[in-house]
């Protein structure tokens, strides 16, 4: 389509711009906030561009913008490849958003060690953009350990009182879930003709026994990042052990590796195996959703409960695709993986302002404990307008897209088999743990001694940017829409679906 | 250039450079004898690295392997030869801070050199009377130097044990090239090849006791589970430079020469000796990661550590057979460099940290990025690479060798090894998370230290190494390959 590199210039602008951001930081630490904010702007652009151009095209099937392959370890399947089609557009499209979003909010709430945060911070951009686009196994797990090394010493460094311990499990859960997700490659890899870690030549190549290995192997790694119960455990420590900007990342993004890792390889590659054994993933999915709504309604930390949210709301994403992948009619499977794909792009935004505004909260307020937060519609109004607009997100209320994408989930996964009708009553736990949580600070009466300062101007409007993209994705949904169901109605047909 | 030759110029430039700097010690003036010991030794192994490089590339552009009885040249001589002196050289520049002032110097550089011909010799090695001359002489220098500091009770210490296991070590190899000879009437190794192909009694119990005695005198050096147990005293009560050369430098001896024995003289007998390389590979990586976790001195973590890496090199040497043959070598190779690279740039920032703050207890590791942000940054970017974290050089060659073992039919292997990557990031990870993210302990001060400047400049060298070989493995892959597909 183009001559420019779009994706490597994607990737490698935060890169090598985080090295920039640094040295500009040892100048004057004013200097580096500014200067990232530029750089995420650039990226913001440029992706907005490439999936401007993606969206006219109508080609979201197919990969576009593709470089490569381009030889990288000779002889060894390994190479520099390339590519994006709707699934990876939209997500390298949220990811800049929140890019620019968590540059904003960090300028408030990140007062130490600004140089090497903010060059953290590009890298981790850069990285898992480069996790969305790589077309090569490994290149993909290359970039996928990249993404752990900035979030474990932004838990480490910047996090609260049990940082140390937070970071730690953060980084042995992944890393082991990410080994065992690497050898299901290698056989992949060993176990096709020809031998190649190519995503696009693997397509329909790879024989059923190979498949089945693969998916649990490569179950360890999407498992613990999505997070799946019951490899969830590390999630609600990190968070809530990290500053707000970086749990925007952590739910907003890092979870979405795990997400597209099981759009991308179980049902782009073990096709077979996925709609096969898709109850056993879609079991997994309902177990989670359920668990996370049920653990957050019992929350006393504000952050821990949008972190359970996370959880709950991550488990559309993995009912969504298996239930589309499995589906028996066209229609039930685009909205199932259509759906999911959505949620993931929908639970970004929605996550991201949720986060943000508890570590407002908690540092205005000195507590994110609900019991000890009183009065918030008199101490601070304008907080708690954003607690309630934010709320509305996550409660999935149809004011934003977020309900339509769980809606799509449910009716896809209603078309696979109608005991999946059950997974309604997971919107409706959302609504009531956090109506009670609202109930309880917002509507509660405000103690007489307490004052409390409000958001500044600045911080409201950083805010209420993450809402922009769920309005008008409700009244456009075609937007994401457009280039996400040609590719979901492909996976199906590649699942042997619509036959 | 005959192989003769050539290893004669080595031995020529080495002797002389080794016997010069020893003289030196008979001058009366102390700084003159450690500068001129330190520069001549600097000055040999740049010239002999420089003449294997010149070497290479005339072997590139012309590739014809020679053979005598004694040596031969090929790819994967100099392939060792490269990897051993780039460790001399790191040694011996971080010697001009870490050993500086200590008594003897000029001896300590010429013991240096005289173990680092021992080990390039080792590389070109064709016959088993020439790998034992070689072996010893290698080793008997490195015994003395564990020794160097001798009011040091735990230099002492380290050097008894390592000199007594050393000897026994040396001993069974004796034993074992005794018996092949015994038994094939040779001790060249393509003829021993073809006296026990031609033979009928190949299977006999003599052979499998050689071929056991072979297993346990090079595990010794090699750091082989269940032949350990002297790694970790010798290491720390050593000289940490010193530590660094034997697990980055003569350990590596071990492996090249397990090479040309198993896998180019004994290919026939490979149902034996890969099960014994799969169950020896398993219990090396897992019990030096166990027991790496719970080590409170950061010398002895790394000892532990390196026992480890050496498990994960014997994943190559258990699927060194057909199907999998030329990647587990290749795999070898390429961890082998990574390694020598990895574990000098580890040892030579502990070293630092040793010279400047005193304790390499993991206590004064603590926050120490404000203190040392040099030797932290290396030593954070040589422990994640040891961890085989993507983009560094570990990662690739570990993928390489996990590859070969799912090929040659030993997934179980694969998955012992990426398992064991996990747990050594727990230790990895924790050294790291000491650096950068807790606070400073006690009495240690949070000012900045100047931090030795020849240590300084090794360890960067050694960071861009492993750096650049991680975004561009080709250049040592490449390389590998060329020298695994050469010996056929």
């Amino acid at each position: 389509m183009l001559d420019v590199p779009i994706l490597s210039l994607l990737i490698f602008i935060p890169i090598v711009g985080s090295v920039l951001v640094y040295l500009l930081g040892r100048l004057r630490e004013r200097l580096c906030e500014l200067a990232s904010l530029v750089i995420t702007i650039v990226v913001f652009a440029l992706s907005l561009y490439m999936y401007g151009l993606l969206f006219a095209s109508k080609e979201g099937a197919s990969f576009s913008f593709v470089e490569g392959p381009f030889n990288w370890l000779g002889g060894f399947g390994v190479d520099y490849y390339l590519g994006v089609d709707g699934l990876s557009a939209s997500l390298i499209l949220i990811s800049s958003i929140l890019s620019v979003l968590v540059v904003l909010g960090s300028w408030d709430l990140i007062t130490e060690k600004k140089p090497i945060y903010y060059f953290l911070i590009l890298l981790f951009e850069g990285s898992i953009i480069g996790v969305f686009c790589s077309l090569n196994l490994i290149l993909f797990y290359v970039f996928w350990e990249i993404v752990l090394i900035p979030m474990f010493f932004f838990i480490g460094v910047w996090g609260g009182p049990r940082r140390k311990y937070a970071a730690m499990k953060f980084l042995i859960f992944t890393y082991v879930g990410s080994v065992v997700m690497l050898l299901g490659f290698i056989l992949i890899y060993l176990f096709t003709t020809p031998n190649t870690f190519n995503i696009p030549e693997l397509v329909g190549k790879i024989p059923f026994w190979v498949q089945l290995l693969a998916s649990a192997a490569t179950f360890a790694g999407f498992g613990v990042k999505l997070p799946v119960v019951p490899l969830h455990t590390w999630l609600p420590d990190a968070h809530v052990e990290a500053p707000a900007p970086i749990s925007v990342f952590l739910a907003g993004l890092l979870l979405k590796m795990g997400g597209y890792g099981f759009i991308r390889v179980n049902l782009g590659i073990l096709a077979d195996v996925s709609r096969q054994y898709a109850w056993v993933f879609i079991s997994f999915g309902i177990l989670t959703m359920f668990y996370g709504a049920l653990v957050a309604m019992v929350q006393r930390d504000l952050k821990r409960m949008i972190a359970l949210t996370s959880i709950n709301h991550m488990g559309f994403v993995l009912l969504g695709s298996f239930a589309g992948i499995s589906a028996s009619t066209t229609q039930g499977a685009v909205y199932g993986i259509s759906g999911a794909i959505f949620q993931m792009f929908n639970h970004a935004a929605a996550i991201g302002i949720l986060f943000m505004l508890s570590g407002y909260i908690h540092e205005q307020a000195g507590t994110r404990n609900i019991d000890e937060l009183k009065g918030l519609r008199i101490g601070m109004p304008k907080t708690a307008l954003v607690l309630i607009l934010g709320s509305l997100a996550g409660m999935s209320v149809p004011i934003y897209s977020s309900f339509l994408s769980e809606w799509m989930v449910i009716l896809g996964a209603i078309s696979v088999n109608s005991w999946y009708a059950i997974t309604v009553l997971i919107p409706l736990l959302t609504v009531a743990y956090f109506l009670w949580m609202i109930k309880r600070t917002v509507l509660s009466q405000l103690p007489e001694r307490i004052h409390y300062h409000d958001l500044r101007n600045r911080a409201m409007i950083g805010l209420l940017l993450y809402l922009v993209p769920l309005f008008l994705l409700l009244i456009l949904p075609s937007l994401i829409l457009g280039v996400v169901d040609p590719l979901s109605l492909l996976l199906y047909q590649g699942a042997g679906g619509g036959k | 250039m005959s192989a003769t030759i050539l290893v004669l110029e080595y031995a020529v430039i080495y002797t002389v450079g080794s016997l010069l700097a020893s003289m030196l010690s008979l001058s009366k003036k102390a700084g003159v004898k450690q500068s001129a010991a330190f520069y001549a030794s600097l000055a040999v192994l740049a010239v002999s690295l420089a003449f294997t490089l010149l070497n290479i590339a005339i072997y590139l552009i012309e590739p014809k392997p020679s053979f005598t009885n004694l040596f031969h040249e090929d790819l994967l001589s100099y392939f060792f030869a490269i990897t051993v002196q780039l460790v001399s050289l790191f040694v011996v520049l971080s010697s001009r801070n870490y050993m500086w002032g200590d008594r003897n110097l000029s001896v300590y550089f010429s013991l240096l050199l005289f173990s680092t011909l021992g080990m390039v010799l080792l590389a070109f090695a064709a016959d088993l009377l020439m790998i034992i001359v070689a072996w010893e002489l290698m080793s008997i220098p490195t015994y003395v130097l564990a020794g160097l500091r001798k009011d040091n009770p735990f230099s002492n210490e380290a050097s008894i044990k390592y000199f007594l296991l050393g000897a026994f070590s040396s001993g069974i190899l004796l034993y074992a090239i005794s018996l092949t000879y015994g038994l094939t009437g040779t001790t060249n190794l393509p003829a021993v090849l073809q006296a026990l192909q031609a033979s009928a009694t190949r299977l006999d119990p003599l052979t499998i006791l050689a071929l056991a005695l072979f297993i346990a005198g090079f595990g010794f050096k090699m750091s082989v589970v269940p032949f350990h147990m002297w790694i970790p005293d010798a290491y720390e009560g050593a000289p940490t430079t010193i530590s660094t050369f034997l697990s980055a430098g003569t350990k590596k001896a071990g492996f090249v020469v397990a090479i040309r024995v198993f896998v180019v003289a004994l290919p026939f007998l490979s149902t034996n000796w890969t099960t014994a390389f799969a169950i020896l590979a398993l219990a090396t990586m897992t019990l030096g990661n166990v027991a790496a976790l719970t080590q409170r001195s950061l010398t002895r973590m790394l000892a532990y550590s390196s026992i480890a890496q050496a498990g994960y090199i014997l994943i190559g040497f258990a699927v060194a057979t057909e199907p999998a043959k030329t990647l587990a070598l290749i795999g070898v190779l390429f961890h082998v460099f990574n390694h020598a690279v990895m574990q000098s740039s580890a040892f030579l920032a502990v070293a630092a940290v040793d010279r400047t703050i005193g304790r390499a207890s993991l206590d004064s590791f603590a926050s120490l990025w404000r203190r040392m942000p040099i030797t932290s940054f290396a030593l954070a970017v040589s422990l994640l690479a040891l961890a085989g974290i993507p983009p560094l050089n570990g990662f690739w060659s570990k993928l390489v060798l996990f590859t070969a073992a799912i090929q040659g039919d030993m997934a179980w292997l694969a998955l012992a090894g990426v398992l064991n990557s996990a747990l050594s990031l727990g230790y990895y990870a924790w050294v790291i998370k000491r650096m950068y993210i807790d606070e400073p302990t006690g009495s240690m001060g949070q000012s900045r230290i100047k931090e030795p400047a020849v240590i300084s400049a090794v360890l960067l060298a050694a960071t861009a190494i492993i750096i650049i070989l991680g975004i561009y493995p080709s250049l040592i892959y490449d390389l590998a390959k060329a020298a695994v597909l050469a010996l056929g």
